[in-house]
């Protein structure tokens, strides 16, 4: 443990990467997941087609070959998905191509599992309430951004939760691919004091764990505030 | 602590009794440049591990799969390459057991302690840095060789040390001493999980540089001749030595001894003109090795 | 039952607003809608009764295109239905809609749920939207629990306010679903008082229902539906008195016993 209080700066560096990475990421794939479930249930069967496959093939591949995929894959086809367009520094943080291209990676992984959370929460919004939405005259964009997908949220909520507490926890996946973030710090640690492995191990894992209670948190307020009168 | 080192005593014995099991000592298989002691086991005490192993006629070694030169091995190879893996064989042959009898295991530098702790590997030979913290929780003995941290960048490239590279992303393996250098050397590490993912990122222009020690960058220019060259003075001191368990104190002599008699016999040198010399890099003297304790 | 005891109107027929001709439509292998033609005039109260299972949800349904149809012809003031898109939303926008459950907007408040189409469809500014709903919501009883959410309503109140909500689109026709079907027997006075009214003023309105009573006082014309077909229509009095086929007979003589 002595060796964490030592490096208490390079620790919570460290875990302030992984909130970057879990930040950035879950905005980018709760628009992408939503977008997606909307793909899924609207009425243009290009795009149902579209999404349903999009899930499939992302849903069950694992993490760390999307990983492998942008960090030496993408940039071989496509340039700018090297990602080298990027180079934002802000205070201590650095955020260039292994930033950008985990975001990516773990961005286009969990909205995948976003787009299911959501159209789980759309499924279980009734029928009429489209149907009634579309009575009066609202385009699909508008059944779903005023009735069907609000209430669909609320329902959300729970399997969302999980979705992104998978994700802060995948981004410790970015910490073999260039983001010196907190599983790559406690890597470090652990090399550095190979006679400390335990207690560094737990400073980590309640390093997270505590994340892990603040998304909960969160969601449990929001399922609170949002429950249906 | 105490719960860890307890598990393991235990499967230190497990494996002990196992290995007995096991019987028939020796083998006349030829090793390629090192000869492989007959009837080994009569030269130890009873009770040593030494004897237990030579007994057994297996032994376990962890050595690195990734590092051209010093610890490699791809799908094709049955048996690991490089100067590790000679040191190793030395050792190996002077238990009596060949080459292709011993149990090659790949380690990383996470598991290496790990490994030593719980018997899953006798030796460690994985360009294994000595340092206080290790040696509070496994056994190093050496170090047979001593190396530094330098660069490895593109053949056009104009850097020439770590000034050119201040502020500048640097490649190396995430949880690596190396990694930790480059920091302290005021670079911006970049940590992968394998050195052969920072030579791609090197070859493809994403960071400058990758840094790890002078040995190994060595064997990855070798490989990619033309492309890839080492620079800079060495701004670190790695000393590697052998790992081994704690359980096992005696080991620590017999290590020191065996070594320091192939370097008397020119297999040393040997050893290392085969496998990091085509690299360019000058056969050193044997490093003075660190007393064992008692 | 005050309010239904009026005399039917008997309304001038105006301009044929909605018609169907030779519309069919399958669901599978039920034959839901066969070779449906009907014209509804402007300001015209038809009501389709029918055993169930005889098409006359379908039929209502295929008016504003919540059912497609597979052959035939719907047109809405001259103009044929839209296939999809925003011209189908639009016209939507124009044929008002109550269901059976009600469908209020759950997350919505009742105030919100009147107003939201004519702020986003319409393009009302939210203070006029908001005068125009609590106007409405007076004509149907419900003013006072605006910023109640539906599901504090009781489910004769849920109607009103989704009457309220379609009526909020200023709409050409309005399309009852068995509007009272899914409502305690004590609440559906209240629905079909605020129904008569609208019958009153003037409003073009097809209502499938199973209330005769309504039926007999606020219809110009019943239509008798029974297996996808339109078996025979008529003014209610004629309808009720004298009932012409055989599966008409068959139906009123079942519900008329109890």
């Amino acid at each position: 443990m002595d060796a964490v209080l030592d490096n208490v700066d390079l620790y919570l560096k460290g875990f302030g990467y992984t909130i970057f990475l879990f930040l950035v990421s879950a905005a980018i794939s709760l628009v992408l997941g939503t977008l997606l479930a909307a793909a899924r249930v609207g009425p243009v069967a290009v795009l149902r087609t579209f999404a349903s496959a999009y899930v499939a093939l992302v849903r069950n591949t694992p993490l760390v070959i999307i990983f492998l995929f942008f960090q030496l894959g993408a940039g071989k086809i496509f340039d700018w998905l090297r990602f080298g367009w990027v180079d934002i520094h802000i205070g201590p943080f650095d955020f260039t191509s292994f930033f950008t291209a985990a975001v990516a990676a773990l961005s286009l992984y969990s909205s995948a599992f976003v787009c299911e959370s959501i159209r789980a929460g759309v499924n279980s919004v009734g029928l009429g309430q489209a149907e009634a939405a579309r009575a009066i005259g609202l385009p699909f964009s508008g059944v779903m951004s005023q009735v069907v997908l609000p209430q669909a949220f609320r329902a959300s909520v729970p399997p969302l939760a999980s979705t992104f507490i998978a994700l802060l926890k995948n981004t410790s996946v970015a910490g073999v691919f260039g983001v010196l973030d907190a599983a790559a710090r406690m890597k470090g640690f652990t090399n550095d004091h190979a006679d400390q492995r335990w207690g560094i191990f737990i400073a980590f894992a309640l390093g997270y764990m505590f994340l892990v209670a603040i998304v909960s948190a969160i969601a449990s307020v929001l399922e609170r505030r949002w429950r249906v009168v | 602590m105490r719960l860890i080192r307890t598990k393991a005593v235990v499967a230190g014995l497990g494996l002990a009794l196992s290995l007995v099991a096991c019987g028939d000592a020796g083998s006349d298989s030829e090793g390629a440049d090192v000869e492989v002691k007959e009837d080994a086991a009569s030269e130890f005490d009873d009770g040593t591990r030494m004897k237990e192993l030579a007994d057994a006629g297996k032994v376990k070694i962890g050595v690195k799969f990734d590092q051209p030169g010093l610890g490699f091995k791809d799908a094709a190879d049955d048996i690991p390459t490089g100067f590790d893996v000679e040191m190793a064989k030395i050792l190996a042959a002077d238990l009596g057991i060949a080459e292709d009898e011993v149990e090659w295991i790949e380690t990383i530098s996470d598991n290496r302690e790990p490994f030593l702790q719980d018997g899953t590997v006798d030796l460690v030979l994985a360009s294994y840095s000595i340092n206080e913290e290790r040696r509070a929780v496994v056994g190093q003995a050496g170090p047979y060789l001593v190396t530094g941290q330098q660069l490895l960048v593109p053949e056009d490239s104009d850097v020439e040390s770590t000034d050119d590279l201040q502020g500048k992303e640097v490649c190396s393996v995430t949880g690596s001493t190396s990694l930790d250098n480059a920091e302290a050397e005021g670079m911006k590490p970049v940590g992968f999980d394998t050195y052969s993912e920072c030579v791609e990122k090197v070859l493809d222009g994403t960071v400058e540089a990758m840094t790890t020690d002078g040995t190994i960058l060595a064997g990855y220019a070798a490989q990619n001749e033309g492309e890839l060259k080492v620079v800079g003075e060495e701004f670190s001191e790695e000393n590697i030595g052998v790992g081994y368990s704690k359980d096992h104190p005696e080991m620590c002599q017999w290590i020191v001894d065996t070594i320091t008699q192939a370097h008397e016999d020119g297999l040393y040198d040997d050893a290392f003109k085969a496998t990091l010399g085509p690299s360019g890099v000058d056969t050193p003297e044997l490093p003075e090795m660190d007393a064992c304790e008692s | 039952m005050t309010a239904l005891e009026h005399e039917p109107r008997t309304a001038g027929r105006g301009e044929p607003l909605v018609v169907l001709s030779r519309v069919q439509k399958h669901f599978g292998q039920l034959h839901a809608l066969k070779d449906i033609e009907l014209s509804v005039a402007k300001g015209e109260v038809v009501v389709v009764i029918g055993p169930s299972g005889s098409g006359k949800s379908t039929l209502c349904r295929a008016i504003n295109r919540l059912e497609t149809i597979d052959e035939g012809t719907i047109t809405l003031d001259g103009q044929p239905l839209p296939q999809e898109g925003k011209q189908l939303a639009n016209l939507r926008a124009e044929v008002g809609m109550v269901f059976q459950s009600f469908n209020l907007f759950a997350h919505k408040t009742i105030l919100q749920n009147v107003t939201l189409g004519p702020i986003k469809v319409r393009g009302m500014n939210k203070a006029d939207a908001e005068k125009k709903a609590l106007e409405l919501l007076e004509r149907v009883g419900i003013e006072h629990q605006a910023e109640k959410y539906p599901s504090q309503l009781s489910g004769g109140q849920q109607q009103r306010v989704a009457i309220a909500r379609a009526l909020a689109m200023e709409p050409k026709v309005m399309l009852f679903d068995e509007p009272t079907s899914a409502l305690d027997p004590e609440m559906i006075k209240e629905v079909l008082d605020v129904m008569v009214d609208l019958a009153k003023q003037g409003m073009t309105m097809v209502v499938v229902t199973h209330e005769m009573g309504f039926a007999r006082t606020a219809a110009d014309r019943v239509v008798f539906m029974a297996d996808g077909a339109i078996v025979e229509e008529g003014t209610p009095e004629e309808f009720f008195t004298n009932p012409k086929s055989d599966r008409a007979k068959d139906f009123l003589g079942k519900i008329l016993k109890h």
